[in-house]
């Protein structure tokens, strides 16, 4: 925590700026973010609210740093790409560098339905820096839900574009673009490109309406859907509906902003940014998380190695998944996710993994380690492709765009007992379950 | 450059029907008749011919302001810079085509049969040929399907289909009587020793068709309107904006609609009407990050 005059010193320039003044620095000092997704708009996102001293700056990502993501993904340099930090983790030590008084705290985890609550919890505004939109609409209705407002930021080519999404203001992301039916786009920034400036200008579109947001300009904040070319340049602007009626998510009957009317942070929720009142900078927050992991649901985030919390600081993992908590249905049961334009599959097994079990294991079946830090190992098959091993579970198979050909390769590598190529999928099931 | 919605005279090349003649000047002739989109077809030519062929073809409808269309072979297409390509029921499917030539530029294809063309706007083609109309030189062997496969298609697909097949200025009032408001013709024109003249006796009828009465295709009523689609003035009856969105291939897609400057929720295109004059921009959801 600084001191009020450090504090002065060090956001002078942003509490010269008359709509925030000393008090809206205050407020962003006493506000926690969510930054989902911590690649370019991510990097981007998660610096401009660590410089400007937002209190807490959470951030959840699956992926890990691989050089093609340097171009522009800000946050992150080449030692990070050869040592295949995740992106969370990554980006939260460069940020603890930027800002000291800024509690970055990093996930790595995929964020669905199952971790998206208790990554919510305590934070005032999501930031959206997601790549994909089946990821955005959970976002969008697991935010909505909560009467916490969305951000949402794209980025493809030398497009971009930017929405503030607002409980009881807006329409939500499920129904201003089409829900569960709604297609991937055709064009990504695997198969289009993208350029570095559109994505700043994208993030900088996102930077504004937070500042405002968390500052207490509320009422400042633009309400409309803008599009944007940094190349061929155009800059379009639309209002946003309102909700829609009939909508569960943003229509009449439900939940509106949490805490609209409340003053910030004081507002006795049990999130992080009720922890920083009255100076107290207690980890509480990552505790509490930890907890709901534990007891609510296995599939919860852990913090990965948070400010102060070494490694074997951790707690230990749940040993095994509850079959029987929501969303846990298919415990044991591998399900592959296509990510969308990347030669990549993301296998999710059910169930924590043991690196170091793992590594040997991979080694023994004639695997080649190239990277093992404490969040995951990246090896290589005989075959080729490249198998990246989460401690959640995940199993990324990059070199092929086959779900089949990805849950085999699980099976033969990563699965306790390795399945013979003659086994059949039962068998390799009940061997999968035994990770 | 011209957009497909504003085209409504097609005209193919056939080289068999003027000997003697120059490819070019034909064209050419036809274009400054009122043609406003023209193919290259040519079965015999193949390779470095075929490409010289579209090349100049190219150059001549950039210069004139017409859309140049190459027929069967996509990779011809995108060497000359063609507006698109244009499909058989034999050749490749348009996914695969889509897939070679990219999201924007052109796919028609012809079909024989309302079925055919329903696949055909599911597919994703951005226009159809309706036809043959009557007996052609050009198909032998086809049997005409006459002009009750066109009222069908009137009715039913919002993509627009450009009327084929033996017709001329003599029988183009039938064939616009059963509702269409397009017409490609091939040996009528170049064929003839004046293309230009026969091109603007089609226009005239096309447009005379359009002035005389409103679209026959629907017992609603269904006026044709003119909004403004990103940016550009626009003929359409589509009475709401998933129609609209549909005769613009972003029916299947994920882009964002805005009306009037507001944006309408995916849900409410099925309920949002389209008026006159109303402005509507469809851009592509921007997903990555």
């Amino acid at each position: 925590m600084l001191e009020p005059a450090e504090m002065e010193e060090r956001y002078s320039r942003q509490i010269r700026f008359a709509p925030i003044g000393i008090e809206g620095q205050l407020r962003l000092r006493d506000s926690a973010v969510l930054i989902v997704g911590v690649g370019a708009l991510g990097s981007s996102l998660a610096q401009q609210m660590t410089r400007a001293g937002v209190g807490i700056v959470r951030l959840a990502d699956r992926d890990y740093v691989e050089p093609s993501n340097l171009q522009r993904q800000s946050l992150f340099d080449e030692e990070d790409a050869r040592a295949a930090q995740p992106k969370a983790v990554a980006a939260a030590a460069k940020l603890r560098r930027i800002n000291g008084a800024v509690r970055a705290e990093p996930f790595v985890t995929e964020v669905n339905a199952n971790t998206v609550g208790a990554l919510l919890n305590g934070v005032q505004l999501v930031l959206d820096g997601t790549d994909n939109v089946r990821t955005r609409v959970a976002l969008s209705d697991a935010c909505f839900a909560r009467g916490v407002p969305l951000l949402y930021g794209g980025v493809t080519g030398s497009e971009a574009m930017s929405a503030a999404l607002v409980p009881g203001e807006t329409a939500c992301l499920r129904c201003l673009i089409g829900g569960d039916e709604a297609a991937e786009p055709e064009q990504t920034c695997d198969t289009a490109g993208v350029i570095y400036p559109a994505v700043e200008l994208a993030a900088a579109l996102q930077a504004a309406e937070a500042l405002k947001w968390l500052s207490g300009n509320r009422s400042a904040l633009r309400r409309t859907w803008l599009t944007a070319d940094v190349w061929h340049f155009r800059l379009r602007e639309w209002t946003l509906p309102e909700g829609r009626a009939n909508c569960p998510f943003c229509g009449g009957g439900v939940r509106k902003l949490s805490g609209w009317d409340k003053p910030f942070a004081a507002g006795g929720r049990d999130g992080p940014a009720a922890a920083l009142v009255g100076g107290k900078r207690a980890a509480v927050d990552g505790d509490k998380l930890r907890a709901a992991g534990g007891t609510e649901n296995p599939a919860v985030p852990r913090e990965a190695g948070g400010a102060g919390a070494a490694a074997e600081e951790r707690p230990p993992r749940p040993a095994q998944r509850d079959a029987d908590a929501p969303g846990n249905s298919h415990a044991g049961e591998p399900e592959a996710t296509v990510l969308c334009g990347r030669d990549s599959i993301q296998v999710t097994t059910g169930r924590a993994l043991s690196l170091e079990e793992s590594e040997t294991r991979l080694l023994a079946r004639g695997c080649v380690v190239t990277a093992r830090n404490p969040y995951l190992v990246r090896a290589v098959s005989p075959e080729g492709e490249r198998l990246v091993l989460f401690e959640d579970g995940r199993v990324l198979v990059q070199g092929t765009s086959d779900p089949e050909r990805a849950v085999r390769l699980c099976r033969m590598y990563v699965a306790a007992q390795p399945e013979r190529k003659s086994d059949n999928g039962g068998e390799a099931d009940a061997e999968l379950e035994r990770l | 450059m011209r957009s497909l919605n504003d085209c409504k005279l097609y005209v193919i090349t056939g080289e068999n029907y003027h000997k003697g003649r120059d490819l070019l000047e034909v064209m050419e002739a036809a274009i400054r008749g009122g043609a406003d989109i023209v193919q290259l077809r040519d079965k015999d030519a193949a390779g470095p011919e075929l490409l010289e062929k579209a090349r100049a073809l190219r150059e001549l409808t950039r210069r004139l302001g017409a859309l140049f269309i190459v027929n069967d072979h996509p990779e011809i297409a995108l060497a000359a810079e063609a507006d698109g390509v244009h499909l058989g029921q034999e050749d490749l499917p348009i996914e695969a085509a889509r897939a070679l030539v990219g999201p924007d530029r052109l796919i028609g294809i012809s079909t024989h049969s309302i079925g055919q063309a329903r696949a055909a706007e599911r597919a994703g083609a951005d226009y159809i040929g309706v036809g043959p109309v009557y007996p052609t030189g050009t198909k032998p062997g086809r049997p005409a399907v006459g002009t009750g496969y066109v009222a069908e298609a009137a009715e039913e697909i919002r993509i627009p289909f450009f009327a084929i097949g033996g017709i001329h200025p003599g029988n183009a009032e039938e064939v616009l009587a059963a509702g269409a408001r397009r017409l490609c013709a091939v040996s009528a024109v170049v064929g003839s020793p004046d293309p230009a003249a026969v091109c603007r006796e089609l226009r005239a009828l096309i447009e005379r068709a359009q002035l005389s009465a409103p679209l026959p295709r629907t017992g609603g009523g269904r006026l044709a309107k003119t909004v403004v689609v990103n940016g550009r003035a626009e003929t359409t009856d589509a009475d709401t904006l998933q129609e609209l969105a549909a005769s613009f291939r972003f029916g299947e897609k994920l882009v964002v609609a805005e009306r009037n400057g507001e944006v309408v929720p995916r849900a409410d295109w099925t309920s949002t009407p389209v008026g006159e004059g109303d402005r509507i921009e469809f851009v592509h959801f921007v997903g990555g990050g």
